[in-house]
């Protein structure tokens, strides 16, 4: 096994004589769904493995089928839709709820316009208030994510319900 | 009247006492709380009010307000108050009949506040008073007394100086959720907790003027609040009537099953009728030691039914309760009456009898009546009131257990059918009878005859002196004393002592058992015959009347024949007869003794 130039011999590793290419991918920072995204879209033109060394850890080797060796060029643009998929895994994760409204909005839409019935019940005013300083948000919102690190999800702020059993003398919040 | 409507349990706040710790995560679906309030109104409430959790946090706040107003009811909030700081949520809450909010503040400074419900909290739950202050509303902010508030209480009197038009309240902490599990960092002893807000009440009154704030105080007992029993306030002074939780489909009456009063105490207490006796949790660790009941204090002996509503019969004859819904009506609150076609809704709203109480009086004992009369006072009860039994149509139903029951008019008359058991028992005296607390003389066709055939020598005792005179020109064939049991003195001694309808006059019973005895010969026959509390179902005329009237209470205690029962268990008499009070039966029991040879 050799280094590639420019990369850590411990993140990516080359096998020249198989032509394949070897990554270490940290399990805490990159979730498997966004390992197998990623993989996706080299299955086209490339052999891929993903194994787990160990907990924290996966390992995707990559060979080329047309026998490419430019095994640098092969790491590097596997590392680079690794950490597009994780990131847009992030964003799909936190957008979920307003995704899922406009998404059955649209559904709706899709089963015919409403009766005048349905049109009689439905509000058109905007009702929801302002909320500027953040007041309406829930305790274990505001207070929960700050007590935790990244979670396995690749650093999404797991939210607990944040109840906190006192183990002070007096009640207060530690 | 208000309905409560909790819409989830989520908060921005984290209090210490916590009551829904272990569901802060569950919220109602937005369609739930809006069929819920549509059901409000359907049941005939005036106000809805939201609750948690903590309902502002909901982005349907004003969708809700919207739904409530438009359904002609006024809008009401149980708040931190925290969003309430945003002026613009407040004009247009304001705007949809918002006229009641419930607010909480637990300290009259950030630290105690803020350290209560575990948020940067205090500038905006105070500045929610600033907003809302001044606008009309039936206002209070309640402050939960825990160890942490309670040698603080002062500090809020001051902190609500500013705001004439509120209610400051202050409540016992509930050992519920968050206050169960931290039992021994929140809960105060009852009776220290009590003292202080004593303290806060009496300094609120040497400090604030008449213009208010006004103060009050809940879930205290209220024999260890002397001198504030009247500042007494909970969901039913309140004019809350029920109340839904998440997930329930339907609404339940607010009631007090958290609480009881421990009946080794608060049996035969002048107070029992209003107070709200201890929180369970509380009874369970610390028993009832701290309890100081009063029994030197007159209570009622009745309470009114009034009318509230007729009811639509059902078009296939079947109850319209299993029609309208069983769950919202009060069991012992809430009375049902047919007569033919017409049904009727009645209400009892009184706080001289505690809901367990009601309940007994209703269910238990049987003692309900219409009061068919047009006096304040029913004085004639064969003639003024007519027996409410439970309908034959409940019989079966697999609802009747806990269904406050729908009641009819009983035909037969049970006041002169119980009474003559006694004017039988007091047509075979003889000898020396003492009669005491003559009262009404009702039994003067009875113990004339006998006087005048030289079978019996009657005396007869009676407190009120002017009465005593009066009735000396009136039954000159009587020996009567102005006096009490106690007082009374004579070298007589007698062959049959009656307590006539004056048991419940004395204010020791005990003691006044005692006397009889050493006034009685040997072998001497006790009768004692008293009444047991009774509920009138009355227009609102006639509660109007009856309430405003001039009758004054006259009773120390209600008690029943097993209550005297109970208390001559180490006296020397051998009950010989005895009648109870029970469905079917009068309001009046009837307990005739011997007295041993050994007294």
């Amino acid at each position: 096994m050799t280094a590639l130039d420019r990369v850590p011999e411990s993140l990516v590793s080359a096998d020249s004589a198989a032509g394949a290419v070897h990554l270490t991918v940290d399990a805490n920072i990159y979730p498997l769904d966004a390992v197998f995204a990623a993989a996706f879209t080299f299955m086209k033109r490339h052999w891929l493995f993903v194994d787990r060394p160990d907990a924290d850890h996966y390992k995707v080797t990559l060979a080329a089928k047309d026998g490419d060796d430019d095994l640098g060029s092969i790491a590097g643009d596997f590392a680079n839709e690794l950490l597009s998929c994780a990131y847009r895994q992030r964003l799909a994760k936190e957008s979920r709820a307003t995704v899922e409204a406009v998404t059955f909005q649209a559904m709706a839409g899709a089963m015919g316009p409403p009766s005048l019935e349905e049109l009689e019940d439905f509000d058109f005013s905007d009702d929801a208030f302002e909320d500027p300083l953040g007041i309406a948000q829930s305790w274990e919102e505001k207070y929960a994510k700050k007590d935790k690190t990244a979670d396995d999800d690749g650093g999404d702020a797991a939210t607990s319900d944040g109840d906190k059993t006192d183990d002070t003398d007096d009640g207060d919040a530690s | 009247m208000k309905a409560l409507i909790k819409v989830g349990y989520g908060c921005n706040d984290h209090c210490s006492f916590c009551h829904t710790l272990d569901v802060r995560h569950i919220d109602a679906q937005a369609d739930e709380v809006s069929l819920k309030i549509k059901r409000a109104k359907a049941l005939g409430h005036s106000m809805v009010v939201l609750s948690g959790g903590e309902p502002t946090i909901r982005p349907e706040l004003l969708t809700w307000a919207k739904l409530v107003a438009s359904l002609d009811m006024d809008f009401g909030l149980v708040t931190n108050g925290r969003v309430l700081s945003y002026p613009d949520v407040v004009e247009k809450l304001l705007a949809n009949r918002l006229r009641y909010v419930y607010l909480s503040l637990h300290g009259g400074n950030a630290r105690i506040h803020n350290r209560l419900v575990r948020s940067e909290a205090f500038d905006q739950t105070y500045g929610a008073l600033d907003q809302l202050s001044g606008r009309g509303l039936d206002l209070s902010a309640n402050c939960v007394v825990t160890k942490q508030n309670v040698d603080h209480l002062c500090d809020l009197v001051d902190a609500m100086l500013p705001y004439p038009d509120a209610t400051l309240k202050f409540s016992m902490v509930e050992p519920k959720g968050g206050g169960k599990l931290l039992f021994d960092t929140l809960i105060p002893r009852v009776e220290y907790a009590a003292a202080k807000v004593c303290e806060a009440l009496e300094y609120a009154a040497s400090n604030v003027s008449a213009a208010g704030p006004t103060m009050s105080h809940g879930g205290f007992p209220l024999c260890l609040m002397t001198g504030y029993e009247h500042q007494y306030a909970d969901l039913k002074t309140d004019r809350f009537w029920t109340m839904i939780e998440v997930g329930e489909p339907d609404y339940f009456p607010v009631d007090d099953k958290n609480k009881l009063q421990p009946a080794d105490k608060c049996r035969g207490c002048s107070l029992s009728g209003p107070c709200p006796g201890l929180y369970r949790v509380y009874h369970d660790v610390y028993g009832s030691s701290e309890l100081t009941p009063v029994r030197t204090r007159l209570r009622s002996n009745s309470f009114n039914y009034t009318f509230d509503a007729r009811v639509r019969p059902s078009p296939d004859g079947s109850c319209p309760l299993l029609r309208i819904g069983v769950t919202p009506w009060d069991y012992g609150r809430h009375l049902f009456v047919a007569n033919g076609d017409r049904i009727a809704r009645f209400n009892a709203d009184t706080r001289d009898f505690s809901d367990q109480e009601i309940a007994d009086i209703k269910h238990e004992r049987g003692q309900i009546y219409l009061d068919v009369s047009t006096k304040s006072a029913p004085d004639d009860f064969a003639r003024d009131l007519v027996l409410l039994q439970r309908s034959e149509r409940c019989d079966g139903c697999p609802e009747r257990a806990h269904c406050t029951g729908m009641f009819e008019p009983a035909p037969q008359s049970v006041f002169e059918r119980d009474d003559e058991l006694v004017r039988g028992w007091l047509s075979e005296l003889t000898g020396e009878v003492l009669d005491i607390g003559f009262g009404e003389c009702r039994y003067d066709q009875i113990l004339q005859p006998l006087v005048e055939r030289e079978i019996i020598r009657y005396t007869g005792i009676d407190p009120d002196i002017a009465h005593v005179d009066r009735a000396k020109a009136e039954r000159p064939w009587a020996d009567l004393h102005g006096s009490g049991l106690v007082e009374f003195t004579s070298a007589k001694r007698f062959d049959a002592l009656l307590v006539l309808r004056s048991w419940n006059h004395f204010a020791d019973p005990r003691a006044a058992l005692d006397r009889l005895l050493t006034l009685a010969n040997p072998s001497a026959t006790v009768i004692i015959v008293d009444n047991e509390a009774f509920g009138l179902a009355r227009t609102r005329k006639q509660s109007e009347r009856g309430e405003g009237g001039n009758a004054a209470f006259e009773h120390y205690r209600n008690d029943s024949a097993d209550d005297v029962h109970g208390l001559t268990a180490e006296l020397d008499l051998e009950l010989l007869d005895r009648h109870v009070v029970g469905p079917g039966t009068s309001n009046q029991w009837a307990l005739r003794y011997r007295v041993g040879s050994g007294a």
